[in-house]
């Protein structure tokens, strides 16, 4: 192929101020949030399907593979480069088209920011449920692509259960509706399908997804534990109460006192576990509900219990979460974010075996985690300028993955498994599981031209590299 | 001479599994043999044969919506799978449960509530309707507008290939993006992928108080309408319907203790249902505000029934279908935006066949309406085409249900009538990818041939 004549047909169609080709350019592409790297040939905005579409034809017409980027907060190597691939980014293509308040839906393009769309909506009354905690950063194209989560996806679900319809663009150009507006379609479910295909079916140039309106009230409880184990406890005796609270998060002994180290939390020196509870709903319903939180909590074992519902006082109660894997570079300067998921009742006894690993590697590992669903987040520090740490790490990384298989969980609950993850697929899936799944990408993309070398094992070991912990994008 | 289906089956799983087809006629086509499996290594070489020997396989959960879907090409056997009916694991404190396909909705929610929970799952006749049947229609009910489709508590599958292999998506864990998810794709295929032998679902607990409301309206425009309004309060239900009088007639007897003094039976009349549930206290004020905003928005009367009652009364609902679906010449379910649901009812309501207009049960909330034509009260005179009248009111619904961005599936109608549609209407623009996916799946076209959408 020659690249020059590529490179101009790409700036024939979305012009040449919006195709980046400089090696220097390039480095900013070269990551997504996870611990991958890769640089692509060239990255192009388009501004219109129309200019998508033509930029993967002519791509595909080339041979030259095609990954969708969003924002690149992604926490899996979803959206690095494979060699010789080019990016097509969205920051053009970031406008809200069509808000329906009857419909309770909007319509948007792939470029918009997470939070922008829900700080959009709430002033009409309505939410977007989905709440990745990157979603300061985060695009919903690359939500679409991951099917991301977040603290609230424990009662709304993640966006796979929000999208109700899109444009995408295939492989060979051909813009597709998957969905549509109505509720049910006939035929398969393709818009379920492609959702969380990690960019390899296609890409979404419109999208529309519902809306929700605004709970009449939201109430956030903060317990203080002297364990993670009591902290787990509380959060079985709050299920068992027949509660689904909007979010349940936890946080580790490790971590507070990261947290402890750069903002002022509250939180006490002897503090073992900090657990969040956030109830949303009719104002009674949440009040009769709150009494018993309450009590579930003071009954498992904490040593103290917060709570507000102004919203300044919630965002306060919330500061340490939220932080908290920004405040893990106080005390190393990389971490190893881990994303496996277990069954509800197994977090404790799989918390007691993550610190098996941690002692048996001697690497602290950090936890903070969604409890609620069981999806994990421990963080495994370290220091990427000593010798040999890395692969270390990415040894006791998939440790932890089997200790969460192991428990009847899995390997990713919210973060995909990208590069990162796909040689240990086979601990979840067998060959014939995994043939299947290539069939449904083999309908959507036949020539695997769209994010090749992603989610199935190859063989091919991809070279991690470390990610600087004051940098983290929150998880 | 050659040994039959049944015969070659017989030799393969026993005797005992293997009966006639006769009874099972699908579309006018009575299968060569039924077959039951006792497990799902029996199901994986029941498709083993039929795709090395390229038999037909229709498989079958309650068989209480076999009408649905075009007149196969092909209906060897009918593989029931109604043995496979465990509950392999639940653990309530995980709020996940994993069953076999051939349990019945009923017994799964029975073991579900010992453990005081249940799965958001919807179906009419629930004693026969099974787990596998309902992921493979893929369709919701009543408070589909809270709770969403059956896709949304799908969390895990196991699904046998037309090949005869077991293969699994998904998993036992309430979030899981570990790979493609393809419980999106099972749930809702109509049988044509693959043979569901397993299914993971995400649970709720269960609430301690329901309430329903029932109100009658002057016609079923001002009841959407009002239901309308009242999705959008503060009071808003998790589902809403509204039915037309020869409907809730049909109820009647069923309704009629909860029902006194509705002034049902009048010309005219369309009754709205609310569906609430939740704690007690929260309940009962939106019961109250919920009434008074249905009476405001010209209900000429309104009851609430709460508890037990209000539970019957959804039962009721959910079974309205299928019910209705006994005395219909012709169904139809349309799937519209929500907003344009009266409109859409409107109009619909002006499509006659016979002479009639159709009986309707809309949600205003999710946006569907079925759609029943009662069957012609005199036999059509010889020589009178009596499946043009049908094709037209097919015709004239689907051309109401695009003008709204939506979908009509023809649910029931006379069979020449279905051999010259296609019931889920004009397929969308991406039909080769579903085509394709099929063929990557099913090349021998083993499992439901021609029964979905654009003849796969």
């Amino acid at each position: 192929m020659d690249f020059k004549r590529f490179l101009k047909g790409l700036q024939g169609i979305v012009g040449e101020q919006n195709v980046v080709y400089h090696s220097d350019d390039l480095l900013v592409f070269e990551y997504d949030g996870s611990v991958d790297r890769g640089t692509p040939e060239a990255v192009v905005f388009p501004s219109s399907t129309q200019e998508v579409s033509r930029v993967i034809a002519l791509a595909h017409s080339e041979g030259v593979p095609v990954v969708g980027r969003g924002t690149g907060t992604g926490l899996s190597g979803g959206a690095i480069a494979p060699p010789g691939g080019i990016q097509v980014a969205f920051p053009r293509m970031n406008h809200i088209l069509d808000i329906d308040t009857e419909n309770r839906l909007a319509l948007v393009e792939p470029g918009v920011i997470n939070l922008d769309l829900d700080t959009h909506v709430r002033k009409l009354g309505l939410r977007y449920a989905p709440d990745p905690s990157s979603q300061k950063a985060c695009s919903l194209g690359g939500n679409i692509a991951e099917n991301a989560g977040g603290p609230h996806c424990l009662a709304y679900g993640t966006t796979t259960n929000h999208v109700l319809g899109m444009e995408v663009v295939l492989e060979n150009g051909m813009v597709v509706n998957l969905g549509s507006l109505a509720r049910e379609t006939v035929g398969y479910d393709l818009r379920g399908v492609f959702t969380g295909s990690e960019g390899t079916f296609g890409i979404a140039t419109k999208i529309a997804v519902r809306l929700l309106p605004v709970p009449e009230a939201v109430r956030t409880f903060l317990g203080i534990f002297p364990d993670v184990e009591s902290a787990c406890t509380a959060v079985s005796a709050v299920i068992e109460h027949g509660i689904v609270p909007a979010a349940l998060e936890m946080i580790d002994a490790l971590t507070i006192e990261a947290v402890q180290k750069v903002s002022d939390a509250g939180y006490p020196d002897d503090a073992g576990a900090v657990l969040l509870i956030e109830l949303e709903g009719l104002q009674d319903e949440v009040d009769e509900i709150s009494g018993e939180v309450e009590a579930a909590l003071w009954e498992t074992g904490a040593t103290q219990v917060r709570t507000a519902e102004a919203e300044e006082e919630r965002e306060l109660l919330w500061v340490g979460r939220k932080g908290a894997l920004g405040a893990l570079g106080s005390i190393a300067p990389n971490y190893f974010l881990v994303d496996g998921v277990v069954p509800r009742t197994q977090l404790a006894q799989v918390l007691a075996r993550v610190a098996e690993v941690s002692r048996k590697y001697d690497i602290p590992i950090a936890n903070v985690f969604h409890a609620g669903d069981g999806n994990l987040h421990p963080c495994l520090l370290f220091d990427e300028r000593q010798p040999g740490a890395l692969d270390k790490i990415v040894e006791a990384g998939t440790e932890v993955l089997q200790v969460c298989v192991d428990a009847g969980g899995t390997l990713t609950g919210e973060h995909g498994v990208g590069l990162e993850k796909k040689e240990q697929m086979p601990l979840v899936f067998s060959e014939d599981d995994m043939a299947v799944m290539v069939m449904v990408r083999d309908a959507f993309a036949p020539d695997n031209s769209l994010n090749p070398g992603k989610i199935f094992p190859d063989g091919k070991k991809h070279k991690p590299h470390a990610h600087p912990a004051h940098s983290g994008m929150p998880a | 001479m050659e040994p039959t289906l049944r015969d070659q089956l017989a030799r393969i799983l026993g005797g005992s599994t293997v009966l006639p087809g006769h009874g099972h006629e699908i579309d006018g086509i009575t299968p060569q043999a039924v077959v039951r499996p006792v497990d799902r290594l029996q199901v994986s070489e029941v498709l083993r044969w039929a795709s090395s020997e390229n038999v037909s396989l229709l498989p079958r959960g309650g068989g209480t919506r076999t009408g649905l879907g075009n007149v196969p090409r092909k209906a060897d056997v009918v593989l029931d799978l109604g043995d496979l009916d465990k509950l392999v694991d639940y653990q309530p404190a995980d709020m996940t449960a994993i069953v076999e396909a051939g349990m019945t909705l009923t017994s799964l929610q029975e073991q579900l509530a010992l453990g005081g929970e249940f799965v958001p799952l919807e179906a009419g006749i629930p004693g026969r309707s099974t787990v596998g049947g309902i992921l493979s229609v893929g369709s919701g009910g009543p408070l589909s507008y809270a709770y969403g489709l059956p896709r949304e508590w799908l969390i895990g599958i196991g699904v046998i290939t037309p090949q005869g292999v077991a293969t699994k998506a998904g998993g036992n864990v309430v979030k899981n993006v570990t790979g493609y998810d393809l419980n999106k794709l099972y749930a809702g295929s109509l049988g044509t992928l693959g043979v569901i032998v397993e299914a993971s679902f995400k649970l709720l607990p269960i609430n301690p108080h329901d309430g329903t409301l029932l109100a009658s309206f002057p016609s079923q425009a001002d009841s959407i309408a009002a239901c309308r309004k009242l999705l959008h309060s503060p009071a808003a239900p998790m589902g809403c319907h509204s039915v037309t009088s020869g409907v809730s007639r049909r109820l009647q007897d069923s309704l009629q203790a909860a029902s006194q003094g509705l002034g049902l039976g009048e010309e005219e009349t369309s009754l709205s249902f609310a569906f609430y549930s939740g704690r007690a206290r929260a309940t009962g004020r939106r019961l109250e505000e919920a009434a008074a905003l249905l009476l405001a928005e010209g209900a000429t009367a309104v009851q609430r029934v709460e508890g037990l009652a209000a539970k019957s009364m959804l039962r009721w609902v959910t079974d309205i279908p299928s019910e209705a679906s006994n005395s219909s010449a012709l169904v139809i379910k349309i799937s519209v935006q929500s907003r344009s649901a009266a409109r859409a009812s409107a109009e619909c309501g002006d499509v006659l066949l016979f002479g009639e207009k159709p009986e309707q049960m809309a949600d205003p909330g999710f946006g569907s309406i079925r759609l029943f034509w009662p069957e012609q009260s005199e036999s059509p005179a010889r020589g009178v085409d009596a499946d043009q009248p049908v094709l037209d009111a097919v015709q004239k619904t689907r051309q109401i249900a695009h003008r709204y961005e939506g979908s009509a599936v023809v649910e029931q109608c006379p069979l020449p009538v279905k051999r010259q549609i296609d019931v889920w209407g004009d397929p969308p623009d991406s039909l080769a990818i579903m085509q394709s996916i099929k063929n990557q799946f099913d090349p021998r076209g083993i499992l439901n041939p021609g029964r979905f959408l654009g003849g796969i």
